[in-house]
């Protein structure tokens, strides 16, 4: 594991991401005197503020990750650069480019310029919503995300591709591998945001998921900590509680149209979704997903998070605060 | 027509009685958010069980005995013979548990695979406190000082010809060695009454078998008959320490018959004392 001393250059991918942002901000106050790069292939964040952190807006292909690793060397490098599939404007082919060969890459390059460790953010998406899910599910467990949605092979492959990476060079660079529950927050603009605090959306009546949300500035206080306390490792962040999607529609307060998810997921094989709703969410929201905690226990603490799940959806009635209060 | 009367008041009153009041006033302390991640909805469970409690007590005229013998707390796995062609028995127990014992307990049925894949059904037994039968669900329960309900004749149980009533299936080993590697109690209970909710059936098994379903029963009546029912309850059963959760079959199978045997016996015993019924076999 790593001392501070050690830390004073990072490179973040993904860097245009909320979460990207906030935690480069939190690396600035716990290290005041390191030196963030951020690459990211949207555009910069009007929002941006840079000090310390430069951003480059590149296409996300080997040549331009090398000449990013040549023209400096760094001690970190966060990957949170995964095309989600809610990211309507990629391609599939270019998305399974980026995420595998793309990851594939980094973690080459990486080793190749003696990074100290390599912090990567997958999605507890890999174990994939099936009814015969064991409730807390342990990072052991098969990822069987494909089984059902073959399109999700570069989720699946991205995090295995990480994994079998870190073992076959854990003793020249260290890995952390993050499956997060869904994060949620008032900075992050993603599918499980957005379809809790839309109005109108449906909410199904056939089926009853239980969900575990982690509030941003948990998931980046966790991203910060991995640098000192965590050693190389696949890790699910999720807190103890759950709440219902019901529920959690309810305690949100939006408008919500009660609907057979089955009826839907049938429908959906001969009329479109909408292009924002990927076809394997549906899936979420007839079976839980309920991951275990246990293994990043052991090194943050038993209380490692701030937010409960219930604390989280409340945290998304008030408007957002300074990551510290 | 007196019970009749109760049950016409029961069924339409418009709050539930003070007993059931109590026993959920004392589970809304055990699970103060009114859900638990496996998907029990306190709210939904008393919805159903204010409805289903006039039947309960009118219609299936269910009778306790042993209600004494229930832990109030720490994790046991209760083990009841299984009958009556829809799992009606399961309800009844979990009622007799949540409103007919000192401390009221939520049993959470250990629930077969396709209950979860079928829509409405599996969120309505989630919601009532199902679980999926799966062995790591069913530690991680007992590891939280839990009571599961099992039924280790498992869909044979129920699936039986009007010539089977009340002779058990042999039991699957897999709830006892749960109830080793967690070092809990298993608590011994006999259903006598339920067999008759469908007097006379036959099982369209290859009907069943290709239309990929457990069990077909076809019998003349629809709704279940009022057969009074009676649940007995035996004292916790402590397990031996002398034997590992890694013992083989054949050890674990002695132990499991010993138990199948005493509930059998405690079946036996109870259709000697049940009240008449007229489409009870003599």
């Amino acid at each position: 594991m790593l001392t501070a001393n050690k830390i004073n250059s990072v490179l973040i991918i993904g860097m245009a991401g909320g979460l990207a942002r906030r935690l480069a901000s939190l690396l600035i106050k716990t290290y005041p005197s390191v030196q963030i790069t951020g690459v990211d292939n949207r555009d910069k964040p009007r929002s941006f503020q840079g000090k310390n952190v430069t951003f480059q807006k590149i296409k996300y292909n080997r040549s331009n990750f090398e000449r990013v690793f040549r023209s400096q060397s760094f001690d970190i490098v966060y990957h949170l650069g995964r095309i989600t599939h809610a990211d309507i404007w990629t391609k599939a082919s270019d998305r399974n480019d980026i995420n595998i060969i793309g990851t594939q890459k980094i973690l080459e390059l990486s080793l190749h310029f003696a990074v100290k460790k390599v912090v990567l953010l997958s999605t507890y998406h890999v174990y994939g919503a099936y009814a015969d899910n064991p409730l807390y599910i342990p990072e052991t467990f098969p990822l069987r995300a494909t089984f059902k949605h073959p399109e999700l092979v570069d989720v699946v492959e991205m995090d295995q591709s990480a994994t079998n990476f870190m073992w076959r060079h854990r003793d020249d660079i260290e890995i952390v591998v993050f499956r997060p529950c869904s994060i949620i927050g008032r900075r992050i603009r993603n599918t499980m945001y957005t379809y809790l605090t839309s109005n109108y959306t449906p909410v199904p009546i056939d089926f009853r998921p239980m969900f575990q949300f982690i509030h941003e500035n948990d998931m980046t206080r966790i991203l910060l900590m991995s640098l000192e306390k965590m050693p190389s490792g696949v890790f699910n962040v999720a807190p103890d509680d759950t709440v219902s999607i019901q529920k959690a529609k309810k305690v949100l307060g939006s408008q919500t149209i009660p609907t057979p998810v089955s009826l839907v997921q049938a429908f959906s094989k001969f009329v479109a979704l909408p292009s924002s709703v990927p076809a394997y969410l549906l899936d979420y929201l007839k079976f839980s997903c309920i991951i275990s905690n246990k293994e990043i226990k052991k090194y943050l603490g038993e209380n490692f998070l701030q937010y409960t799940t219930w604390k989280t959806l409340e945290s998304l009635l008030r408007p957002p605060k300074d990551l510290d209060s | 027509m007196r019970t009749m009367l109760k049950f016409a008041k029961d069924l339409t009153a418009t709050k539930p009685n003070k007993k059931f009041i109590t026993s959920f006033r004392a589970l809304k302390r055990q699970y103060p958010s009114g859900e638990d991640p496996w998907g029990l909805d306190l709210g939904f469970f008393r919805k159903v069980f204010a409805k289903f409690w006039p039947f309960y007590k009118h219609y299936f005229k269910v009778r306790i005995f042993g209600g004494e013998n229930v832990p109030a707390q720490g994790a046991f796995v209760a083990t009841s013979n299984h009958s009556g062609q829809i799992a009606l028995d399961g309800v009844l127990i979990s009622t007799a548990f949540f409103s007919d014992i000192p401390t009221p307990r939520i049993l959470r049925p250990m629930v077969e695979r396709f209950v979860y894949k079928t829509p409405f059904l599996g969120a309505w037994i989630a919601s009532m406190g199902g679980i999926l039968g799966d062995r790591s669900n069913c530690h991680t329960i007992l590891s939280q000082d839990e009571a599961v309900l099992v039924f280790p004749e498992g869909v044979r149980g129920i699936a039986k010809n009007t010539a089977q009533f009340y002779q058990l299936e042999p039991f699957t080993l897999g709830f006892y060695r749960m109830a080793l590697e967690t070092g809990a109690d298993i608590l011994p209970i006999a259903v006598v009454g339920a067999e008759e909710f469908y007097p006379y059936v036959f099982q369209a098994q290859w009907v069943a078998n290709k239309l990929g379903l457990p069990c077909l029963p076809l019998t003349p009546n629809l709704i279940p008959l009022p057969s009074p029912v009676d649940i007995y309850i035996g004292k916790p059963i402590s397990l031996p320490k002398d034997i590992s959760v890694d013992a083989s079959d054949p050890v674990i199978r002695e132990q499991v018959e010993k138990i199948q045997q005493q509930i059998q016996t405690m079946v036996n015993e109870g259709l000697a004392k049940r009240r008449p019924f007229l489409a009870a076999k003599k």
